[in-house]
């Protein structure tokens, strides 16, 4: 009984830490790029929830405009920022996406608002589901189900489609694939595209669970996304869904042994745990396969 | 000559500091209480940028962990300085141990410098194992670890409220003084053994272990006092905030600090010096703009965070434009400029040579070594014994195997079974670094050498390395330089020589060491035949001056068979021939092994042995 409960909420957050790591992942594989600006993909997802919401538009319009927005912005993005280096370092592209980061929330707490917005959510979100005997907050239970939808899509676009092979392909070996003739910016463009939407998708999520939306909104999250992506291995898709996974059973998992007292220190917790990993596995759980050439 | 380096070091360093000094005071004079403030805070941030540089800037991985230092550093001075009387209001639950002490600003300095050095110790445990972006990610998990315990330890820390009463005592003097001391400090740091070593592994990990260089222990030093100087940074920081909370030492100080590294040039302490004054100016101009008003006619609306944006432009325009940073790689060698030794620093020490003798030459000898990866036997059960005092040569076509046998004779891969001999030693299971230590040093066939060091510092860190006696390791280093022939290109960066003196750097590098047994890759590959020519008189010279013992794996096969006393011939991982020159180039199975077995028995009936060995020298140089 109490199994399931966690079990449920392991699924839930974890599918949101697998989201984002995996839109992290796909991007990393590609260009190199860990994208610290990830976050503010959240947050443009969320103010256009609030934005759409205002215009009374319903809600399955809401949600897609939501997540079309979040895919447009990472391409533009990468068009601005990071196209201009695309042979950098993998710090450089690092150190870069962190400046595009802060510049955003800058832009967010002058633009928008410093302080949160609350999002209605609609009536039946509230309620709970009962299945046989237990029962399942509305909530946890969207997530879990968007989460496989997301994940069972995405798998069949990288299996079935050409784009999705050449993308898959190119995670291992860029150059191999342009030298296939594949449009390297369009792998690229699309790997963003990606990206924000699986961000969109988890900002979906994510508010569902707080019910407002602010400028740093998509810190935390992505914080916590980028360890999913390296305890599973960086630039692993498989790797990143697993750590996604991992990490949310470690957080919900650690709850019932965490006393009062310790509680606060539950990050610092995880992530000593995390680091451990690393000195046993550095290239995280499924390391990524990559063409290596001498 | 040693003298002369360290002087040059030194007035360097000093030259530094009293470009921060000036700035500092030029700022109180001009500025009045207003500069005063903005000069003690700009020197609090070159003391931590400075100490950000030691770690990031010599060993290349860029630690997101400073701010978690500086935190450590603050909360420290922050407790031990409180007047007994506000902590009481203020921290009613602080453990007895802790409280009381109302210390002053120096003694509060060295005990913050203690807290940070106990937590490099602890995190260093870690760090010193990871490369790369792995060490990257550790550190950044040091830094939410860190202000996860800030915020947990309520009862010292106050948790995420405003940690108050510290008493203000950091004044410009006090900020100056340590800020100028840290760069000294850095600065000489960069230049001492353990420096050249750490920027050894930042330049090529695996070849600096190959000439000796303990990597983990060279990156932990630095890593220690990066985190000593950080926190004495942070305890300055408290003592000139009076109050703060733990995020002024979380992403965001962390991003500031990196960002002015960045934009001064990552590879210098004068770049850490440059981006703190370059980042303070426009990010203070843009405080000035941050309310909104009128300026020069135009009215500027509010935008609270325009300094952060500025300085996150500033880094994406010089990341973009300028990779290196404003001041470069290189420090900016102030002192040079009036120093009139100029030019002559690199002259090597005649007539030294038969100060130390050489250690003795000792036989290589590889007993049934073999290594498997999966199912491919890439190396399988190969035994041979390469003589002291002898040049051997090892050949084979490409994919024979001849990579991943040095390799294993060298510690950079493990055997699968067998045994590797030098002298009486087996090293099969030693770690590279120590190899190389015992006396079997290597040169690597895509060329490693420290392309952003000196060639003098390329030839001298594996000197140092090897040898505890600095007396020692300057005449190795000049030995070596002057044998092919470097000595005046001592102070060229090894990166911007072309490509054939790069391989000589290599060969003088692992020379430098003090080998009982030397071994080359293809030390030709890439060569003129005038250059090829000059090579291998200087390598008949080397084995009969020391008596050391050359293994030579070479594609040239007219230069290896010229050069060899013995050759042996390896073929899909096994030893198919052993024996002199004219045995192998006879020898039916390295005949075959070059020209494909269904060929041979025409070519055999065909031409006579000498002549096939034409047809191989043609077919594989």
């Amino acid at each position: 009984m109490e199994f399931v409960q966690y079990l449920v909420n392991i699924l839930s957050l974890g599918g949101i830490y697998a989201l984002l790591a995996l839109g992290l992942a796909i991007v990393f594989s590609i260009v190199g790029l860990i994208n610290f600006a990830h976050g503010e993909l959240m947050t443009i997802a969320g103010y256009l929830i609030v934005l759409s919401l205002s215009f009374g538009l319903p809600l399955p319009v809401v949600l897609l405009v939501a997540c079309l927005g979040a895919a447009l912005s990472a391409v533009l993005m990468d068009r601005i920022a990071f196209r201009p280096m695309r042979s950098a370092s993998v710090t450089t592209l690092m150190i870069t996406s962190f400046g595009v980061s802060t510049i955003c929330k800058v832009l967010f707490q002058n633009g928008v608002s410093a302080r949160g917005r609350a999002v209605a959510l609609p009536e039946w979100m509230s309620g709970t589901l009962t299945f046989g005997g237990f029962q399942i907050g509305m909530v946890p239970l969207t997530s879990i189900v968007l989460t496989a939808l997301a994940l069972i899509g995405l798998d069949i676009f990288l299996r079935k489609t050409t784009l999705g092979v050449a993308m898959r392909a190119a995670s291992e070996d860029f150059v191999m694939v342009s030298l296939l003739g594949l449009r390297a910016n369009t792998v690229i463009a699309t790997s963003f595209a990606i990206s924000g939407l699986l961000a969109g998708i988890a900002a979906i999520l994510w508010i569902s669970q707080r019910g407002s939306v602010d400028p740093l909104m998509g810190f935390t999250p992505v914080l916590k996304a980028f360890i999913a992506a390296i305890i599973g291995g960086l630039g692993s898709l498989r790797g990143a869904v697993l750590g996604g996974f991992v990490l949310g059973a470690l957080e919900v998992g650690s709850e019932p042994f965490l006393t009062i007292g310790t509680a606060p220190y539950r990050d610092a917790i995880v992530l000593l745990a995390v680091v451990l990993l690393l000195l046993v596995k550095p290239d995280g759980l499924l390391p990524a396969v990559r063409g290596v050439r001498s | 000559m040693v003298n002369s380096r360290i002087k040059a070091v030194t007035m360097d360093s000093l030259a530094l500091a009293v470009i921060l000094v000036a700035v500092g005071i030029l700022a109180g004079v001009l500025f009045g209480a207003n500069g005063t403030r903005i000069a003690t805070s700009m020197s609090i941030v070159v003391t931590a940028c400075v100490g950000l540089q030691v770690f990031s800037g010599n060993t290349g991985i860029v630690s997101f962990g400073p701010a978690a230092f500086m935190g450590v550093g603050a909360y420290t001075a922050g407790i031990l300085t409180m007047s007994p009387v506000v902590q009481r209001t203020a921290l009613p639950h602080l453990p007895a141990w802790m409280a009381g002490y109302g210390l002053s600003v120096w003694s509060s300095l060295v005990v913050a410098a203690l807290a940070g050095l106990i937590l490099a110790g602890v995190s260093g445990l870690v760090i010193r194992r990871l490369s790369g972006s792995a060490a990257s990610i550790a550190t950044l998990a040091l830094q939410i670890i860190v202000y996860t315990v800030l915020v947990a330890t309520k009862d010292i820390t106050r948790g995420s409220q405003t940690f108050y009463g510290v008493p203000r005592n950091t004044t410009l003097v006090v900020a100056l003084c340590v800020a100028a001391l840290s760069i000294v400090v850095a600065r000489t740091f960069r230049d001492t053994r353990t420096g050249r070593a750490v920027r050894a592994t930042r330049e090529d990990e695996v070849a600096a272990a190959a000439v000796g260089v303990d990597v983990r222990q060279a990156r932990l030093k630095a890593w220690l006092l990066s985190g000593t100087i950080l926190s004495i940074a942070g305890a300055l920081l408290a003592q000139f905030l009076g109050a703060f909370g733990p995020k002024d030492f979380y992403f965001e100080s962390c991003f500031l600090l990196i960002s002015m590294l960045i934009v001064g040039g990552l590879g210098s302490v004068s770049g850490a010096l440059v981006g703190v004054i370059v980042i303070t100016a426009v990010t203070e101009l843009l405080r000035a703009l941050e309310g909104g008003g009128n300026f020069l006619g135009y009215s500027v609306p509010a935008l609270y965070g325009l300094p952060l944006v500025g300085a996150s432009l500033a880094m994406i325009l010089v990341l973009f434009f300028r990779p290196t940073g404003l001041v470069g790689g290189r420090e900016l060698e102030l002192a040079k400029a009036w120093d009139p030794s100029k030019g002559r620093a690199s002259k090597p020490v005649p007539g030294t040579q038969d100060v130390q003798a050489p250690k003795g030459a000792h036989a290589l000898e590889a007993n049934q070594l073999s290594r498997h990866f999966g199912g491919v036997r890439a190396v399988d059960g190969v035994s041979f014994k390469a003589e002291a005092g002898l040049i051997t040569g090892l050949i084979g076509p490409n994919g024979a195997g001849k990579s991943t046998l040095i390799n294993l004779l060298t510690g950079q891969l493990r055997p699968s079974a067998g045994h590797v001999a030098l002298g009486s030693d087996l090293i099969e299971n030693r770690q590279p670094h120590l190899i190389a230590r015992a006396g079997l040093a290597r040169t690597f066939q895509n060329l490693r050498v420290f392309a952003d060091m000196t060639v003098r510092e390329n030839v001298l860190v594996a000197a140092e390395a090897c040898a505890a006696d600095t007396a020692l390791a300057v005449w190795r280093t000049n030995d070596a330089l002057a044998r092919f022939g470097l000595e005046t290109l001592g102070d060229r960066l090894a990166g911007s020589l072309p490509y054939g003196q790069r391989r000589l750097v290599e060969i003088a590098r692992a020379l430098a060491t003090g080998p009982r047994f030397l071994l080359l890759d293809e030390p030709a590959a890439g060569m003129n035949p005038a250059e090829t020519k000059e090579l291998m008189g200087r390598l008949a010279a080397l084995r009969k001056d020391t008596g050391v013992g050359i293994l030579v794996v070479e594609h040239d096969l007219h230069l290896i068979m010229s050069l060899s006393d013995t050759i042996v011939v390896i073929d899909r991982g096994q030893r198919i021939a052993v024996g002199t020159a004219d045995a192998v180039r006879t020898d039916p199975a390295v005949i075959s092994a070059y020209l494909g077995s269904k060929r041979m028995g025409e070519k055999k009936a065909q031409l006579a042995p000498g002549s096939v060995a034409q047809v191989i020298g043609a077919s594989a140089s």
